[in-house]
């Protein structure tokens, strides 16, 4: 049987029940090398992509195997699916990874990886669901692959900058020791970043080249500065600046150094989005509370694009697709609740995307996929992982620390 | 502000586990760890960067300038709010007589935004800095040349109550002087 409102071509509509089942899959594994800390920490990760995935019910029992043998384990006989996978040290600690996906006794897909050391194993099971995913058709979750970079504040006004795999498994401090925040991916390739930095006298953006470890200015300003978003070949920024002690979004051509103011207001404005080619969406006080508009740079026409709540202060765009953060309750007093939005630009659906606690910083992956937010709840901080086509969300918790800002 | 690009991680570790520098130093050895493929035509490459920055700025103040700074208000506000309530204007008006007096006449401040920890967005920074901007006028209003006063925000970043409460909050929602030489 299968009840559901699916709307392939509409993503604020919910999957409301989806009751035909999806396949099984059960993992086996056929290592020979290093010991069961390793592989079990290995199998853990494997399984939770592929949860994530959301295309299977994952068996969650681990077993081994003879990675050659023809016939999977009897415990696995009623699976649909059997990713049976090889994990070899070789020389100088590389870390290989045969693997093989069988569908009943017959080897249906393999492939190969290898990784300089064992201990950035995840991204090899990052890459194994990525090309698991593709095989059997489903779009591609390129989102999977990429690394992530946050700000977590550590004391008042002393921060790290991170990057890290989409489940916060790796983590490597790229920056640390002074008050650095808003880190924003400066290209495609993830090669470089820019972020704000204050401890100075003047808040001042910096780009730092992750190849070479060099920090170039870009540009300070007075109050404030935030690169709030990057173009798609990354030659313009949209920043949020306070010149004149007023918050604004200007452009900013990286090319020449040369920048333009957007918005006017004397509120705030704040958070700017590329929203197609000549239009931006952006966070405004205008309506004496923060909420999502557009603005026509051609025309100059503003106009707000959600009619929904009253306080909403971030926000992220895909193509006809925002992600927004609506404050749930105006209380000083009590627990706020803050809950992430989708609504379409061509529709007048609205999805509320999480329930609980706080959820903010949504930022789309760059196909629109999936949805990534941080979420602060009963004092922790994790990184969310919203799967828009199949309605489910992953937490993935950060160890220590307050996650600040963070982009994909 | 300074930069030292350091040429490895090893190098940033000695450097900066054995004193407390107070320069930005950068550690800029970045390792790929690729993940190759075998067996198949398609060419897989993750990456991994080891480069490491440290940085750390430092002040210097004198004693006058932080006995100034001692004499000088904290502005609160109240929640999602920038505009300045009577108390608190009183107190900005004594500020504004303390920066016109002959010992303090020559020195600049810096005012802090800062703000409860109800969200770490822009647009916090922003509150954070609207309440800056509003003591800031207040100030010049009071005499004070706009030109001796600079503004920043740490939103959420900068806490001095981290307990989860009605009165932490209050006192986090705030403006802090910072006597600038």
């Amino acid at each position: 049987m299968f009840i559901s409102l699916i709307f392939a071509d509409d993503a604020t509509i919910e999957v409301i029940k989806k009751a035909d089942t999806i396949p099984s899959i059960a993992l086996e594994d056929a290592s020979q090398s290093y010991d069961n800390t390793f592989r079990f920490r290995f199998f853990k990760a494997l399984v939770a992509d592929l949860n994530v995935l959301s295309i299977f019910n994952v068996q969650r029992h681990y077993r081994t195997a003879t990675f050659n043998d023809n016939d999977i384990s009897f415990e696995n006989k009623d699976m649909d699916y059997v990713l049976r996978y090889k994990m070899n040290e070789e020389d100088n600690g590389v870390l290989s990874v045969e693997m093989k996906l069988m569908k009943k006794n017959e080897d249906v897909y393999s492939k190969s990886y290898r990784v300089g050391k064992k201990d950035v194993y995840m991204f090899v099971t990052h890459a194994m669901a990525y090309d698991i995913n593709n095989f059997m058709g489903e779009d591609p979750v390129g989102w999977m692959k990429k690394k992530v970079i946050f700000s977590r504040i550590v004391a008042p006004k002393k921060s790290e900058i991170v990057i890290s795999d989409y489940t916060l498994t790796y983590q490597h401090i790229i920056l640390k020791g002074g008050f650095n925040i808003f880190p924003k991916w400066a290209n495609n390739e993830q090669t470089a970043f820019y972020y704000t930095d204050l401890d100075g006298n003047k808040p001042r953006l910096k780009y730092l080249n992750i190849k070479n470890g060099k920090i170039k200015n870009i540009i300070a300003s007075d109050g404030m500065i935030v690169c709030s978003d990057v173009n798609n070949n990354g030659t313009k920024l949209l920043l949020t600046m306070a010149r004149n002690g007023q918050p604004d979004i200007y452009s900013f051509n990286v090319q020449t150094q040369k920048y333009k103011r957007l918005t006017t207001y004397s509120g705030i404005d704040v958070n700017g989005q590329f929203l197609g080619k000549d239009k931006i969406a952006f966070i405004s006080s205008r309506l004496g509370y923060p909420n999502v508009f557009s603005k026509d740079l051609t025309t100059n026409e503003v106009e707000p694009m959600v009619y929904y709540g009253k306080s909403n202060s971030a926000c992220s765009v895909h193509g006809n697709y925002i992600v927004y953060k609506a404050r749930e309750s105006s209380n000083a007093f009590s627990d706020n609740t803050f809950n992430l939005h989708l609504i379409s630009t061509k529709t007048d659906f609205i999805r509320r995307l999480t329930a609980t606690g706080i959820n903010e910083f949504p930022r789309f992956s760059n196909d629109g996929d999936a949805i990534i937010f941080i979420k602060n709840y009963k004092g922790q901080s994790a990184i969310g992982i919203i799967r828009l086509k199949y309605n489910k969300n992953y937490l993935f918790p950060l160890k220590y620390g307050k996650l600040q800002s963070m982009d994909w | 502000m300074k930069s030292i690009v350091l040429s490895s991680v090893v190098t940033a570790l000695l450097v900066f586990s054995g004193c407390s520098s107070k320069e930005p130093a950068v550690d800029s050895k970045a390792q790929q760890a690729p993940v190759e493929e075998v067996k198949t035509v398609d060419t897989e490459t993750v990456s991994t960067e080891n480069s490491m920055v440290d940085s750390n700025t430092g002040n210097s103040a004198s004693m006058t300038m932080s006995e100034i700074e001692s004499k000088l208000p904290t502005v609160y506000f109240a929640f999602d709010k920038y505009d300045i309530t009577s108390e608190m204007q009183a107190k900005i008006d004594a500020a504004a007589e303390l920066g016109k007096s002959d010992e303090a006449k020559s020195l600049n401040v810096k005012l802090e935004g800062n703000c409860d920890e109800w969200g770490s967005d822009e647009y916090n920074f922003a509150l954070g800095l609207k309440r800056a901007e509003a003591v800031k006028k207040a100030l010049v209003a009071d005499g004070i040349d706009a030109s001796r006063i600079s503004m920043v925000s740490y939103g959420e970043s900068n806490p001095v109550c981290t307990e989860h409460t009605r009165e932490c909050w209050a006192k986090n929602r705030r403006v802090d002087f910072k006597i600038l030489p």
